[in-house]
């Protein structure tokens, strides 16, 4: 897979865990989207279920904030 | 609807206006017009600002811009006729004009002359020459210099003060001494002593390019047709003025179009060709005169102190329509007059990739009309901006974010918690009762008492139509989701044999005309009386007026009289009958820009305190989540005490509340709910949360219920809190929970509407 740039890049350094799996998440690749814009991103996602987990702080800032700039596109 | 989200790789646009359209709508502010001063002035001198800079006390600046208006200022400030003293409108509202030339007087006496000799010019190619010493000669000669042509200025007189006081002989010594050394530092040749017959003039006159001439030696040359706009005398290629005008003012402005037809032959073009505007105009400008005290004018003895002309010039009222801004809180937020806002909205929509700065604008206008008639020319936002919306939504340039919730908010009025009955046993009424889908959400028990209390006093059978009018989708600017909600309560309305509509809303009135014969719940109380239990002294009230009843005169009175009924002392606003502004709540303003919504609502609430009266929900709302004390009249009708202002959820808990107590209590149909297989508990903090980040209890129920199905969710280690999500919609919802036995109590709750996958 050639290399993309991550616009946002979160480890879970250990502190989650999935609740269905019983294992603790990893960071992994991901991809978030919105009115046909794609932006590659490394969040934490359990290895086994592919659970993908967006932080409170993450979801109220900047991926507001994008979506707001993408709105007005 | 379709609730799909748009692409941003759709480009495609849709002009709003054509030019006609657009400029029909733009030339209606008059804003810009100058003021009537400054358009009496064929100088154009901006004597508003004068006065302005006056009443500041600068007099510096105000020396200043006379002095770049016109060569020898002093001369003018002196001499001048004013005509714009005449077009003061202070005349009108009973006060005596503003004295314009005493403040130039008083700014060339007080004010510091500039400093500095400005930037070094080129010298022109062409050259030019003055013959002959009048007041029109002096300022051409100083124009043309100031123009950069080399020019020469031949005179009879020997010196610059005797040409002074030949051209300006009204001047006071010390003011001729001055205008004297003015002349003096022109970048102007003069060549004194000439003596100007008619042989030395030709003889001269063909040495330069350009050429003036006074009166007397136009007359010398046999001379006698100029041109009464360029002044130009083409058979003697001459510029001299016409004979009959000896005023000041003419000089100065005759002056000023010699140095334009200069400018023209100059470049070898017709004198008479690109002029523009020239002299005097009409203005259209309006300006509020009813403020105005009758004051008079302070006597000029010699020139104006100081304190004087500061006090002259601050009775100038410094004419300008703000008719429309003053009333808006929309237009104050972005601090622009109409026309502008119209031009940035109408190239907003054209634009075909890249940022939409008008969006916000756009959608949180409230759609409220306030500004057709507070602007004397009937400027109309509300127009503008609702096509701009409708415009978006047909390119595909319209968020789905900013309206979504409203919109669904709409659907589930006019669904779930959607009522149409004749009477227990019957198909058709005569009347059917449509309190609106704020009343049912904010004050569902007014709904109820109202509801109860038209089916006992009413003949012929009061049905029930629960639902919205679907003036949601229209501010959004969806078409088509209102022609079908249209549709929808037609259709209803007709199954119900085309009754007669009862509203509590004068939005649903104006919204449901179409539909059917519309009457407000006040205008029958007014026929058939209050009922029994309708407190008779309710005391001193601040009645708003809807912004839905503007223009509606009837529902105005009709309002103000039952409330008199009902015993209340009512204190008009500001803004009241036809020129009321919006609560907020109108055009969606509070989804796209709730600052701004809650600008509208504060301006609404402005030096008001008690009881404050409205007869639409949207402003009982709002004003009581401002924390004023506002009640529905039909509140105070039916004695329904307020209660905390509803969130969004229970908004809609109400609703479907209202829904299922008509059904059982009237047409003993019970409906139960399928009861939750877990327990939910919501803290405070969430509950908060939920309200500010528009997700409904209704979400979070659905968010746990997977929970509940699947046990997907993420432990955070650190404080023990597990944390669920659910994609409905367009929204991916988050729930940050504590699972105990079968109870989840709910800590903290956000969304986003980007989707998430992994790669
Ligand atoms: S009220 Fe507003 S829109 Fe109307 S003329 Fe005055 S400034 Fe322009
Ligand atoms: S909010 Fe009302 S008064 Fe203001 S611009 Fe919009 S329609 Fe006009």
């Amino acid at each position: 897979m050639p290399e993309v740039k991550s616009y946002y890049v979160i480890d879970p350094e250990g502190k989650l865990t999935c609740r269905k799996c019983g294992v603790g998440l990893v960071k992994a690749n991901a991809v978030f989207g919105y009115l046909d814009n794609a932006f590659p991103v490394e969040l934490p996602v359990c290895p086994k279920c592919g659970f993908v987990y967006v932080p409170e702080e993450l979801a109220v800032g900047k991926v507001l904030s994008v979506e707001k700039v993408l709105e007005d596109k | 609807m379709d609730f799909t989200e748009r692409s941003t790789r759709v480009y495609k646009t849709k002009q709003l206006y054509s030019k006609e359209e657009l400029a029909a709508r733009e030339s209606l502010c008059v804003h810009e017009q100058p003021a009537f001063c400054t358009a009496a002035c064929p100088l154009r001198i901006d004597a508003r600002q004068l006065a302005g800079l006056c009443a500041a006390g600068d007099f510096t600046a105000a020396r200043a811009a006379m002095e770049r208006a016109v060569p020898f200022a002093q001369i003018l400030a002196a001499g001048c006729e004013a005509p714009c003293t005449d077009a003061c409108r202070l005349a009108e509202a009973g006060a005596e004009s503003v004295s314009i030339p005493a403040l130039e007087r008083a700014a060339m006496r007080h004010g510091q002359p500039r400093t500095g000799r400005g930037l070094l010019k080129f010298k022109k190619k062409k050259t030019a020459v003055v013959f002959g010493a009048e007041l029109f000669t002096l300022v051409v000669a100083a124009e043309l210099a100031g123009k950069s042509y080399p020019t020469t200025f031949c005179v009879a007189e020997n010196s610059a003060s005797e040409l002074i006081a030949r051209c300006a002989p009204f001047l006071d010594t010390e003011s001729a001494a001055e205008q004297a050394e003015v002349l003096e530092k022109l970048d102007l040749k003069v060549e004194y002593g000439r003596e100007l017959t008619a042989a030395l003039v030709e003889a001269e006159r063909a040495k330069y390019d350009l050429a003036c001439v006074s009166l007397a030696v136009y007359s010398a040359l046999g001379g006698g047709n100029t041109d009464p706009v360029t002044l130009y005398d083409e058979k003697l290629d001459v510029l001299a003025r016409p004979n009959g005008d000896e005023s000041v003012i003419g000089a100065f402005y005759n002056a000023r179009r010699a140095g334009v037809s200069a400018d023209r032959l100059a470049q070898g073009m017709p004198p008479d060709s690109a002029r523009g505007d020239e002299g005097p105009v009409a203005s259209r400008l309006y300006t509020d005169l009813s403020v105005v005290s009758p004051t008079v004018r302070v006597p000029e003895r010699g020139v104006y102190t100081r304190e004087e002309a500061q006090i002259e010039a601050g009775r100038c009222i410094q004419c300008e329509c703000t008719e429309c801004i003053k009333g808006c809180a929309w237009l104050q937020h972005y601090g622009k007059f109409p026309r502008i806002m119209t031009r940035e909205i109408y190239n907003n929509v054209g634009i075909i990739m890249g940022d939409h700065m008008m969006n916000g604008a756009i959608n949180s206008c409230a759609l409220c009309g306030q500004c057709s008639v507070t602007c004397p020319n009937g400027y109309d936002m509300a127009e503008i901006c609702l096509s701009a919306r409708r415009n978006m939504v047909e390119t595909g340039k319209m968020s789905l974010a900013v309206h979504e919730f409203a919109l669904r908010d709409q659907l589930f009025s006019n669904g779930e918690a959607f009522l149409c009955r004749a009477g227990p046993g019957s198909e058709k009424c005569r009347y059917v009762f449509f309190p609106g889908c704020q009343a049912a959400a904010v004050s569902p028990d007014a709904v109820w008492q109202a509801y109860m209390d038209l089916r006992a006093r009413l003949e012929g059978g009061v049905g029930i139509l629960l639902g919205c009018c679907g003036v949601i989708s229209d501010w959004a600017g969806r078409e088509e989701l209102f022609s079908d909600t249209q549709a929808q309560l037609s259709a209803a309305l007709s199954a119900l044999g085309h009754p007669k509509i009862i509203t509590a809303c004068p939005t649903c009135t104006r919204t449901l005309a179409q539909l059917g014969d519309c009457v407000g719940i006040w205008d029958v109380l007014l026929d058939i009386g209050l009922p029994d239990c309708a407190p008779e002294a309710v005391g001193p009230v601040v009645l708003h007026d809807a912004c839905g009843a503007r223009g509606d005169a009837h529902t105005q009175d009709a309002v103000r009289k039952l409330a008199g009924q009902l015993g209340c002392a009512i204190r008009e606003t500001e803004y009241s009958g036809d020129r009321a502004p919006c609560c907020g709540y109108g055009g969606l303003a509070g989804y796209a820009g709730p600052e701004v919504a809650a600008g509208m609502t504060a301006a609404a609430l402005e030096n008001t305190s008690g009881l404050q009266l409205t007869y639409c929900m949207g402003c009982r709302d709002r004003y009581a989540r401002a924390g004023a004390e506002s009640r529905h009249i039909l509140e105070l009708v039916y004695g329904v005490p307020a209660g905390a202002p509803p969130g969004i959820s229970e908004k809609r808990r109400n609703r479907l509340e209202l829904r299922r107590r008509l059904l059982r209590d009237i047409w003993g149909e019970d409906e139960m709910n399928k009861p939750l297989n877990f327990k939910l508990d919501i803290t405070g903090e969430a509950r908060a949360l939920m309200e500010e980040r528009m997700i409904l209890e209704s979400d979070v129920i659905q968010v746990m219920s997977s929970y509940n199905d699947s046990g997907e969710a993420v432990l955070e280690n650190d404080t023990g809190l597990l944390v669920a999500r659910l994609r409905i919609g367009n929204v991916t919802f988050w729930v940050k929970f504590t699972e105990n036995g079968g109870t989840y109590t709910v800590h903290r709750v956000y969304s986003h509407r980007m989707t998430i996958e992994t790669r």
